[in-house]
């Protein structure tokens, strides 16, 4: 009842600007999701200390990376909300000229991490390409000549090579890319509207856990 | 014929080994590309230069440090056209991580002009000429409440001001008083600005997006729902060239790391031909 009743007021201020329904989807919009939101935080970030401790506690595989995420997450959490986020709380967040807000910790640690872990994809790819991508017939010939044109023209030296490559590359883009982009992207609107539609009408509960 | 045995089986760590080769050099000695800038390029750029006074740059920041090498130039080619031309720039993000990569972009540009500036006019100063709106969960609430009221959906900015007492916002209430929204990011986030934001306030998009990415947004350039669009290193390299021409300081990242990116797609279109012609030869044999 309740995903039938807030479906619909979802799509209805799509279709009708009066003020009542306005007001009472912006209402829901901006007080009763942030509301929601805040109480999925506190059970994601609950139901993930629980996950880790647990781990600990029965000693499973790689038990031992759940403390640097315990201990990650206490941290941070301390330094962020008593520190504040570029220092403006009340907990020190400087030793001398060592700095450690969350600014400071995000620009030293996440950053390089994420950025790490990107870069071996580069590697990954490299490796991975040389192997499997093989003109074993006309359709993978083709798609490798595609993958060849759109990877050269897309640099400085597709115009150097020819001023028309790049515009040739930006025509594969623009028409039998988005031909078959188009293609797709119908059929999964159409999926979508279909699944939510059952969803609404309660037709399709699996998401609940059922199994149907 | 040992030789495509050998070729048809290059040891991984040899690919590894000068994979990092070529990308790292160019890095290491950085000389800024010169690239043709392409139309929807051009477009975004024309639709950022033609923002009126009383209206705003919107900018939203939706990556993270994964893609930040390739949407971290555009943003801040962005930044400094905006601060060029005196746009007021307002920034935002959908999700949290996002925040301390604006905070270092918006930082940086800031200081640049800064260097140069001689009078408070010509300085870029915070709350005069942008704003870090922040960020407020879940994304579907600035989506949508953006278009009623911006001081609704952010009362407070990213560094607890009041955002109607800012001079910046002085007269932007919702996405009617923004020139163009231009959502730079490594995922989807500029789809639901269209979908949600631009059909039903009618507000101007354009996009930054990663080289994977991009094939998903044409459709919506196509239809004229993205007014441009900066793709990869390459577009923000475009961006860079076209902001060079207004004299605006500072490194162009995206024009330097272009000759790593041209080194590493020649050396993997190599390695690619190498594999196929060790495979058809030993095909033959067989």
């Amino acid at each position: 009842m309740l995903v039938l009743i807030f479906g619909i007021v979802g799509v209805i201020p799509y279709y009708s600007q009066h003020p009542v329904i306005q007001g009472s989807e912006n209402f829901i919009r901006n007080d009763v999701i942030r509301i929601v939101a805040a109480f999925a935080l506190i059970l994601g970030l609950g139901s993930l200390l629980r996950v880790h401790f647990d781990k600990i506690r029965r000693g499973r595989v790689n038990w031992q990376y759940s403390y640097v995420l315990i201990i990650g997450f206490i941290v941070s959490s301390i330094i962020g909300l008593l520190g504040g986020r570029v220092g403006e709380g009340f907990l020190p967040t400087r030793i001398g000229t060592f700095e450690f807000h969350m600014q400071v910790l995000f620009e030293n640690i996440i950053v390089p991490l994420g950025s790490t872990m990107f870069a071996l994809l580069a590697f990954f790819m490299a490796s991975a390409s040389y192997r499997a991508f093989r003109a074993r017939s006309l359709d993978a010939t083709l798609l490798l000549a595609t993958a060849f044109i759109i990877m050269i023209g897309l640099l400085p030296l597709g115009d150097r090579i020819s001023p028309h490559l790049p515009s040739f590359v930006q025509w594969i883009m623009d028409i039998p890319n988005v031909a078959s982009k188009r293609g797709i992207g119908f059929g999964i609107a159409l999926g979508s509207l279909a699944t939510s539609l059952k969803i609404i009408l309660g037709i399709e509960r699996s998401w609940l856990g059922g199994s149907r | 014929m040992k030789i495509f045995d050998y070729l048809a089986t290059i040891d991984r760590r040899i690919i590894y080994l000068i994979i990092a080769i070529v990308v790292i050099l160019p890095l290491v000695f950085p000389r800024p590309q010169r690239v043709r800038v392409m139309t929807p390029t051009q477009k975004l750029f024309e639709a950022v230069d033609s923002i009126p006074e009383e209206k705003v740059l919107l900018i939203d920041f939706d990556y993270d440090p994964q893609t930040a090498p390739e949407n971290e130039p555009m943003a801040i080619a962005l930044i400094r056209h905006a601060f060029k031309k005196r746009i007021k720039v307002a920034a935002l993000s959908l999700y949290v991580q996002p925040l301390g990569l604006a905070v270092k972009a918006l930082d940086q540009v800031r200081e640049e002009f800064n260097a140069r500036a001689t009078t408070n006019e010509d300085s870029i100063i915070y709350g005069r000429d942008y704003v870090l709106l922040g960020w407020q969960p879940p994304p579907i609430v600035p989506l949508l409440g953006l278009g009623i009221s911006i001081s609704g959906v952010y009362p407070t900015d990213y560094y607890g001001y009041r955002t109607d007492s800012l001079p910046v916002m002085w007269g932007i209430r919702n996405l009617s008083n923004v020139g163009i929204l231009v959502s730079v990011s490594g995922g989807s986030a500029p789809l639901w600005w269209v979908a949600y934001s631009q059909v039903r306030y009618g507000v101007m998009v354009a996009a930054g997006l990663t080289a994977v990415s991009a094939s998903e947004f044409f459709i919506y350039y196509q239809t004229g729902q993205f007014s441009g669009l900066m793709v990869g290193m390459k577009g923000g390299a475009e961006y860079e060239e076209m902001v060079a021409q207004l004299d605006v300081p500072g490194r162009r990242r995206a024009s330097e790391a272009l000759g790593s990116l041209t080194a590493a797609h020649l050396t993997i279109i190599a390695f690619i031909i190498i594999g196929n012609i060790g495979y058809f030869v030993r095909r033959r044999r067989k």
